[in-house]
């Protein structure tokens, strides 16, 4: 049996593990562990921007951390913790710069500062970016200053299932994927910093690694999930492979228009127009469609050809490029055909009520970004503020621990003890398997896929929600019986995405549950049968246990305080 | 429209054998060459072992050798296939004893060239990450909490702009200078080094110890000036060209 000892483990390498990493590594016995190789971490995907009220346009001269805390918590719809916004969006300013002077290559105004571009739900033109390739710009720099910086790395090592002596945690257990290997990492401190798991929809812009592996790992030793039940969807995705079209082409000026050409946001948010937030503009995507104004009835047109050539090639040319080789067009020449996909899970791994950033119920087990829940995003997220939470969180979470100094509470009796059982628990999983002669994982894969965007989707119903409930509960139960080689473990992706629909089948369950359980209507959760938002009621975080009798849930207060909850107009 | 596309795929377990199979994939609208093998992994042979993480061509996992031209297979669409030309002084792609080939009906699917095969398509990439952290590939300047902006124009940016977007797939190894010589630097290891030389932010003494890298043998003077790299780059970043801006501006002032 394999195992590396280290002060601390940080479960994957996107912005949140990598920006992590390069803190603790300062001074710890670091190691950054991810299935793939860190530049092909989904936060390379990201487009649009990182918001800071840098204030660099003239026009934006006025904007302020506050204002951004604002239309972060207005755009949350009221469900985000207050205290929580309000440090990221102080610290915006200082980590863009931050990732400046490592080298990113942001796009620059005249001025030779850091150009900004207006974005859904902002009050000011905040968003910096880098072409329309930030998420790219950005790894690829925190990757480099991690190279600089001779940060440890594991690549290619999936991650298992957390290891954990009573409350505390002692390690995790992974699969060395080239080699095939059970390997150990053995620390008092683990972060996941795993990503989301859009994957459990068909539709999705997520990379197909999105699979909620760090969620899984800790679902399955006790933590629960918060707010899961707020998924974004992405009001432009490509009609059919769902590939993400920035926000930032309507930053720019786009249009959405409907089969009979009508600017049909106008009637919806008079006011943001195109740019009012992801929950509201798909939305109001959703309804031309299923009222029959729906191009094909299928999709919406997103319009650039007014932009003109030069606009679109200098701002938007890896919209570009995906138009014409994902769809055949030419945004210079043609609209683009769009439709609402899943684009972001808000909720994630729960965070503990008065703890530090990040912190869970688990001792020495942290979240960071998109498979947390922090909660910066409350019931929806804006564009723009995902990168920011997952270096100004990895940052934060990195320097704290560092404060907190080393823990060493286990006996190595105990975490002998753990290891071997968790080496013993994945070895009978693995020959069960091997062994079994049931369903194939793609059977249940697909099913769930094509389940939660039925009925789990922009908008939800008592009736659709328990159906999709009782069908993933059949789904679990089918998975028990699933088959998958498990003989040769080199580079077994059958394996590892077996491993990964154990994970995701949990987290659309919590989904769904949570989503029963939340009759109102607030940012993405919009439930057909309760229009409204109930503060009275709803004004708490969800958080979902698995116990004994099937899944149960809880809540917490919502951090409210610096703003006065409203209702929530654009 | 075909039903069914025929995949002639490179199979080896990694203990020498080397095996080509045929699978069939009922084709759908749009579907990629990565679709097809994960249909077939997820169908026919769990253990068919390929790379892959986006597929939406920005992530550089799944670069293989599809009908005979390196390529991301995500990027690939089984139906404009045959609009795929082979780029200009690619060298010969060869893996052993292909069996007969049908091309006009079978899709051959290969791993990339000039790296060393792992298990089916997948190769080693460890080389190609080491040349790359040996060109410096970073800003070399101290930031902390206090950092302040740094002024750079749109035009500086724009010198750059090209070589940034580069995604590391390792598609432009298929150069015939790195299938002759395993102590090539490699094309995208230049262009990255192209991008810090060029960075207005990075300093002369940055700049030099780069250069003393990459103006070594096994690097820009290496360089054959094929452009099979800019060819095959699904980037458009030019690597070739990176490689020819650098002999232009460092070499001839040496002579």
């Amino acid at each position: 049996m394999k195992i590396e000892q280290f002060d601390v483990v940080i479960v994957g390498a996107g912005l949140s593990g990598l920006r992590a990493g390069l803190e603790l590594s300062t001074q710890w016995n670091t190691a950054v562990v991810s299935k793939v190789y860190p530049v092909r971490s989904h936060s390379g995907a990201a487009q649009g921007g990182i918001n800071a009220a840098l204030g660099n346009l003239e026009i934006g001269k006025n904007d302020t951390p506050k204002r951004h805390a604002f239309d972060t918590v207005k755009g949350s719809d009221y469900l985000a913790d207050q205290d929580v916004v309000m440090f990221m969006c102080e610290q915006a300013p200082k980590i863009v710069v931050e990732f400046e002077s490592m080298g990113a290559p942001f796009s620059r105004l005249d001025s030779g500062l850091i150009a900004q571009r207006p974005f859904g739900g902002a009050g000011f033109p905040r968003t910096c970016y880098a072409g329309d390739r930030t998420g790219h710009a950005l790894l690829h720099t925190l990757n480099e200053q991690s190279i600089r910086k001779g940060v440890t790395f594991f690549d290619e090592f999936f991650l298992i299932d957390i290891i954990k002596v009573r409350d505390q945690v002692v390690g995790i257990i992974t699969l060395d994927i080239a080699k095939g290997e059970l390997v150990i990492f053995r620390a008092p401190y683990v972060i996941l910093a795993t990503g989301g798991f859009g994957r459990i929809f068909k539709q999705s812009t997520n990379a197909l690694i999105n699979t909620g592996d760090g969620n899984g790992a800790a679902f399955r030793a006790g933590v629960p999930m918060q707010d899961i039940e707020f998924v974004q969807f992405h009001p432009t995705t490509l009609y059919g492979t769902n590939i993400l079209i920035t926000e930032g082409a309507r930053g720019e000026g786009g249009y959405l228009y409907n089969s009979k050409h009508k600017r049909f946001m106008k009637k919806t948010a008079p006011e943001a127009i195109e740019l009012a937030p992801r929950d509201i503009v798909a939305r109001a995507e959703e309804t031309e469609v299923l009222e029959g104004r729906g191009i094909e009835d299928a999709y919406i047109h997103l319009d650039l050809t007014h932009l003109g050539a030069e606009k679109i090639k200098e701002r938007l040319p890896g919209i570009r490029e995906i138009s014409m080789l994902f769809a055949g067009i030419d945004p210079i020449e043609e609209p683009i055909p769009v439709q609402p996909g899943q684009h972001y899970s808000m909720g994630g791994i729960a965070t503990k009520y008065g703890g530090d950033y990040g912190e869970t119920e688990l001792t020495g087990l942290y979240c960071l970004g998109e498979c947390s829940c922090l909660s910066v995003h409350g019931a929806n997220r804006l564009g723009g503020n995902s990168l920011l939470e997952t270096s100004v969180f990895g940052r934060a979470v990195g320097r704290r621990l560092l404060e907190n100094g080393r823990l060493n509470n286990v006996s190595i009796e105990d975490i002998k003890r753990a290891e071997n059982n968790a080496i013993d628990a994945v070895e009978k999983l693995f020959r069960r398997w091997n062994d079994n002669s049931g369903h194939k994982p793609v059977d249940i894969r697909e099913t769930m896929g094509i389940v939660m965007n039925k009925n789990v989707g922009v908008f939800r119903n008592q009736r659709d929600l328990e159906i999709a409930y009782d069908k993933l509960k059949n789904l679990q139960e089918s998975f028990k019986s699933v088959y998958v080689s498990t003989e040769d473990r080199r580079f077994n992706y059958g394996l590892i995405r077996t491993l990964e629909l154990r994970n995701m089948l949990d987290l659309a369950e919590c989904t769904t549950f949570a989503a029963i359980w939340r009759k109102e209507s607030r940012g993405a959760h919009y439930r057909l049968d309760f229009p409204e938002r109930n503060d009275e009621i709803y004004l708490r975080h969800t958080l979902v246990y698995r116990s004994k009798d099937g899944l149960d849930i809880k809540t917490k207060p919502v951090k409210l305080g610096l703003f006065e909850v409203k209702e929530r107009t654009y | 429209m075909k039903k069914q596309q025929t995949f002639l795929v490179y199979r080896n377990s990694g203990n020498g054998k080397v095996r080509y199979e045929r699978y069939e994939v009922p084709l759908s609208k749009g579907i990629s060459v990565l679709e097809a093998l994960f249909y077939i992994q997820d169908h026919y042979d769990s253990t068919l072992a390929f790379r892959y993480a986006c597929r939406g061509a920005i992530c550089g996992s799944c670069g293989m050798t599809i009908n005979k031209v390196p390529s991301l297979a995500c990027r690939v669409q089984i139906s404009g296939i045959k609009k795929t030309k082979e780029p200009k002084n690619l060298p010969e792609i060869k893996f052993g004893d292909l069996p007969k080939w049908d091309q006009e009906n079978e899709i051959l699917v290969e791993p990339m060239p000039n790296m060393e095969i792992i298990k089916d398509l997948i190769v080693d990439m460890d080389p190609f990450w080491k040349f790359y952290r040996e060109v410096e590939p970073y800003l070399d300047r101290e930031w902390n909490n206090n950092s302040s902006e740094s002024y750079q124009s749109p035009l500086e940016m724009k010198k750059i702009e090209r070589l940034v977007y580069c995604i590391l797939c390792g598609l432009c190894w298929a150069c015939p200078v790195n299938s002759e010589n395993s102590n090539y630097l490699g094309p995208a290891q230049l262009a990255k080094a192209d991008r810090f030389i060029n960075d207005s932010r990075a300093n002369a003494e940055q700049q030099r110890s780069i250069l003393n890298r990459v103006l070594k043998e096994d690097a820009v003077p290496a360089c054959q000036k094929y452009f099979v790299c800019n060819r095959v780059c699904p980037k458009n970043v030019m690597p070739g060209t990176a490689i020819k801006d650098i002999r232009d501006k460092w070499i001839k002032e040496k002579d």
